[in-house]
């Protein structure tokens, strides 16, 4: 029912969109929103089929975000990005509808055939060493982009480039999910005092300086403040949320105010997106353009918004006056167009994720689950909220995705397999863990019918 | 609701309770990204929008007609024409005008009231509330307004060519309203030849390397050192503290022939043949621009309600004004007496000397809060906007504060009367003299490290009831009386001549 809504919202938003393009009331041309809603209707149909029972909010509410996302690509300048394959050319629409099929289709097969969860909990520091091995990767292979002093995020593989720190931040929750749930009792009542403050023996405390180890490693190889935010906040939730200990909390903050301390000291690029943030107006014309021009955009759209294609590329004879506003600035672009309350709506669609993510923590089998299942919600939420929170020079801005609504193929993958391993595990018909036994490993018995 | 996590004894926390907090954490989030949201699309919204950088702003610079600027007489002093590669260009057909106007360029940007009221005059910030909600829904958004000044050319031209070749500036003010009447800054720069897109460019270069600054609004944010015309101030708070009346009377008899000695330092009156006979009172004191009796003054009132004077005239902080201004002061220092240095600071200060610094804005107001009984009025350069969809908005009188009592007014101008008309006075500010109308005055010779000094007048007629105030400066140009005292009085008759 709620995916009959999304439906209503993507065609209202083509017919206006092209209404304001032809200048006249059209719907244009609606191949691209009518191919979305009958991928997305035969994902549902394919759950109600297979039997599953899931979160009936999940799905409608990440079509609603990727619909924004067809609108907002369909808008943008055609000429700004897009791919050519052997001559064919798309524009940024109609990849971005192939990526979204994509994501789509990875989403239904994960919610549909992740039946037990062995294969992650049993392997998790098979999936850290995977991970670790993704992040060298684009050491090895030659970078994408030749800027060097840019962020070097980008695998390039034949025509397709990806970007491995999506990839790995789904892998990084598996890990923790599994170790915390392994070594939560042990983290939580074991104490050694070091001043005030009471910690955990200290080999335990390794796997905490490894991550902040890797949140900076990705500042300084990858110069991705984004990713390395993202992290190390999703790291020190989960491990409250495992603990409930806020002095790991406290601890890990000042860990990382140090070590951003340190780096605005010694790297230039670090420096220069914090100084941005606090002063855009220092450089109007330089390095503050983006983030003052994101601010007008929100200042254009007021409370109601200009309305769809009626905001800022379209502006006299200066199109595409937002940089990267495919990518970095989608938030702007659709704050300008829908206004506050479009702004907010967006930002609610978020907090539903937010919510329905943490209902099924509560809701899980075991430790290991509720871990799991908050992890993956928190890698969406705070992605959003760091990226949103950077176009509204809240935070410093960060290069990272808006999720199911920025332009990009791995960003779309990445949450859509976040999405399709939430709703997989809030099938109530999933198999459950086997309680822990003697041994310190889960086992789990051999499928069973569900 | 949880299975899990059951903490027994010595097991692990349960999950629920914590993913509950996680949750609240996230709610703040959400909310911080609300009011983040609010702020720049509601709080924020205009000013975004109106600032140049804006494309928004520049896309209508290109695309609508801008509004026009006319004077207070309905002359137009700012419109719209064609360049000879058809594109669109400003024409100020008053050369006097422009540092009030400034400029609107494409190419070069805005500046002066073009720049204050771009977004007004390019039709983005519509008057009237509610307008700007109503704007998207409108096909053709903008509705550009047109400026109404309460500037005369007529005086402002006037005031230029009075000024000749000299640097200096004039700033004229209606006392009862706050209405600038004339904002002349010499010397200035042509904006027609700014505005032309083939040799501007070169243009604005030269003016830059211009040491005689053109591009600096002498009326606004030109500091300079005023002499005896800050006695006024220091009258003002000599009398609101109570610390004189009228009838004081300084000095003793042997400053007549040794002059003033303070902490070592000698105050003297220039010119002090006449009037040896008796100690002076207040209006003596003016007449004759006694610095004893003001320093004399300003040390019984104390540094403090010196400062707290100044203040009340808009001392210390840039003024509330259609153009920038730049803030004028008493004292640079931060030194033990309320910022003075020492008490020889503050004798000098009495009589505009030592660290005081004032535009010529500021002393305009100065003079023109006598004639308004006391009360401070908000200077303006805009009467009225009216947009071309028929919108109006009248910018009317409106009191900053009351700066003294109207009992000290009526004394001081009656001071300022007798600078002018008095018998002895006449040598000093006599000049400024309207004829048939009774005038109030005050002349300055703000002595400098070296050189000339800086002739100065504020006064304003008639004495009765104030229609203009003024404030004259010409830069080295030798002693008030000599020339601003003249140029000041030649104005204020023309004004009245054609106001009528």
């Amino acid at each position: 029912m709620l995916l009959a809504l999304t439906g209503v919202t993507l065609f209202t938003g083509w017919a206006s969109l092209a209404s304001q393009q032809a200048g006249q009331m059209t719907f244009g041309d609606v191949s691209i929103p009518a191919i979305y809603m009958a991928i997305l209707f035969a994902v549902h149909l394919a759950f109600v089929l297979t039997g599953r029972r899931m979160d009936q909010v999940l799905l409608p509410v990440t079509g609603l975000l990727g619909s924004l996302s067809l609108l907002l690509m369909a808008r943008l300048p055609q000429g700004s990005a897009g791919l050519s394959l052997g001559g064919l050319e798309l524009g940024l629409a109609p990849l971005q509808l192939l990526w979204l099929s994509v994501a789509l289709a990875v989403l239904a097969i994960l919610a549909i055939a992740v039946r037990n969860d062995n294969w992650l909990r049993e392997y998790k520091y098979t999936w850290a060493a995977a991970g670790i091995g993704l992040l060298l990767l684009v050491f090895i292979l030659p970078p994408a982009s030749s800027d060097p002093t840019g962020p070097r995020l980008s695998l390039q593989i034949g025509p397709i480039a990806g970007q491995p720190s999506e990839l790995l931040k789904v892998i990084l929750v598996v890990f923790l999910a599994g170790y915390l749930a392994e070594n939560r009792t042990l983290l939580a009542r074991t104490s050694t005092k070091i001043g005030p403050l009471s910690l955990p023996p200290v080999p335990y405390l390794l796997p905490m300086l490894a991550m902040w180890g890797v949140a900076l490693g990705i500042v300084i190889v990858q110069r991705d403040l984004g990713a390395a935010l993202l992290f190390f906040t999703v790291f020190l939730t989960l491990l409250y949320v495992a603990t409930r200990r806020f002095a790991y909390v406290i601890l890990g903050m000042a860990m990382f105010l140090a070590g951003a301390t340190v780096l605005y000291q010694l790297f230039p690029h670090v420096r220069v997106r914090v100084d941005i943030w606090l002063d855009p107006w220092a450089d109007p014309l330089g390095s503050g353009f983006q983030v003052i021009h994101a601010l007008y955009a929100f200042g254009r759209g007021g409370v109601l918004g200009t309305g769809l294609g009626a905001g800022l590329p379209a502006v006299g004879d200066t199109p595409g006056d937002l940089p990267a506003v495919h990518t970095d600035f989608v938030y702007a672009a659709l704050g300008e167009e829908l206004g506050m309350l479009g702004a907010l709506a967006i930002v609610a669609l978020y907090a539903v994720i937010a919510e329905r993510g943490l209902r099924i923590a509560a809701r899980a089998a075991d430790d290991f689950r509720a871990l799991l299942a908050t992890g993956l919600t928190l890698v969406i939420v705070i992605q959003a909220a760091l990226i949103i929170g950077g176009n509204l020079k809240l935070v410093p801005l960060t290069g990272i995705t808006l999720p199911f609504v920025s332009y990009g193929g791995s960003s779309l993958l990445a949450n859509a397999i976040i999405i399709g391993l939430l709703l997989a595990l809030s099938d109530r018909g999933v198999e459950p863990p086997q309680p822990p036994s003697a041994g310190r490993r889960f086992r789990l018995p051999a499928r069973s019918p569900a | 609701m949880s299975g899990n996590g059951a903490g027994g004894a010595g097991g692990p926390p349960s999950i629920g309770s914590a993913l509950l907090r996680v949750g609240l954490a996230l709610a703040l989030l959400f909310g911080g990204i609300g009011a983040g949201l609010g702020y720049w699309q509601v709080v924020q919204a205009q000013a975004l929008s109106s600032e140049p950088g804006n494309p928004l702003v520049q896309s209508a610079a290109r695309n609508a007609p801008r509004g026009r600027i006319f004077d207070a007489s309905g002359e137009t002093v700012a419109f719209n024409d064609r360049g000879a590669d058809g594109q669109r260009l400003r024409r100020y057909p008053y050369p006097a005008m422009a540092p009030v106007l400034g400029y609107q360029s494409l190419r070069f940007g805005t500046a002066g009231l073009e720049r204050a009221f771009d977004a007004e005059l390019t039709g983005l910030k519509p008057l009237g509330p509610g307008g700007d909600m109503m704007r998207k829904f409108l096909s053709d958004p903008y509705d550009p307004s047109d400026l109404h000044l309460s500037v005369d050319v007529r005086l402002q031209a006037a005031a230029a060519a009075a000024l000749g070749g000299d640097r200096g500036s004039v700033v004229a003010i209606e006392p009862a309203t706050g209405r600038v009447l004339a904002l002349v800054s010499n010397p200035t720069f042509d904006a027609n030849r700014l505005v032309d897109p083939a040799s501007g460019g070169e243009y604005l270069e030269s003016l830059r390397g211009d040491r005689s600054t053109p591009l600096l609004n002498r009326a606004t944010q030109g500091r300079f050192v005023p002499g005896s015309v800050f006695k006024i101030v220091t009258a003002t708070a000599a009398l609101g503290s109570g610390a004189i009346d009228p009838a004081t009377t300084y000095p003793t008899d042997e400053e007549y022939d040794t002059g003033f000695r303070i902490e070592g330092f000698t105050i003297n009156d220039s010119a002090r043949s006449f009037q040896r006979d008796h100690p002076l009172d207040f209006y003596e004191a003016t007449e004759v621009s006694s610095n004893i009796w003001f320093a004399h003054a300003a040390l019984d009132t104390g540094a403090d309600e010196l400062l707290a004077s100044a203040q009340r005239f808009g001392f210390g902080s840039a003024l509330d004004f259609d153009l920038p201004t730049t803030a004028s002061q008493v004292t640079s220092g931060d030194g033990p007496l309320s910022g003075f240095t020492d008490r020889v600071e503050l004798a000098n200060a009495a009589y505009g000397q030592g660290e005081i610094l004032v535009t010529p804005l500021q002393m305009a107001m100065v003079a023109a809060c006598v004639a308004n009984d006391g009360v401070l009025m908000r200077p303006h350069l805009v009467d009225r906007l009216e947009s071309q969809s028929g919108r109006v908005r009248d910018v009317g009188p409106s009191e900053l504060r009351t700066v003294m009592s109207a009992a000290d007014a009526a004394a001081i101008t009656q001071a300022m009367v007798q600078a002018v008309e008095g018998e002895y006075g006449q040598f000093y500010a006599g000049g400024a003299k309207v004829a048939g109308v009774t005038t109030a005055g005050k002349s300055g010779s703000a002595q400098l490290a070296a050189g000339r000094p800086h002739s100065w007048f504020i006064g304003f007629a008639p004495a009765e009831q104030p229609r203009i105030a003024i404030a004259v400066i010409v830069e080295r140009a030798g002693s008030g009386s000599e020339v601003a005292v003249p140029l000041g009085g030649d104005l204020m008759s023309l004004y009245l001549e054609i106001a009528d």
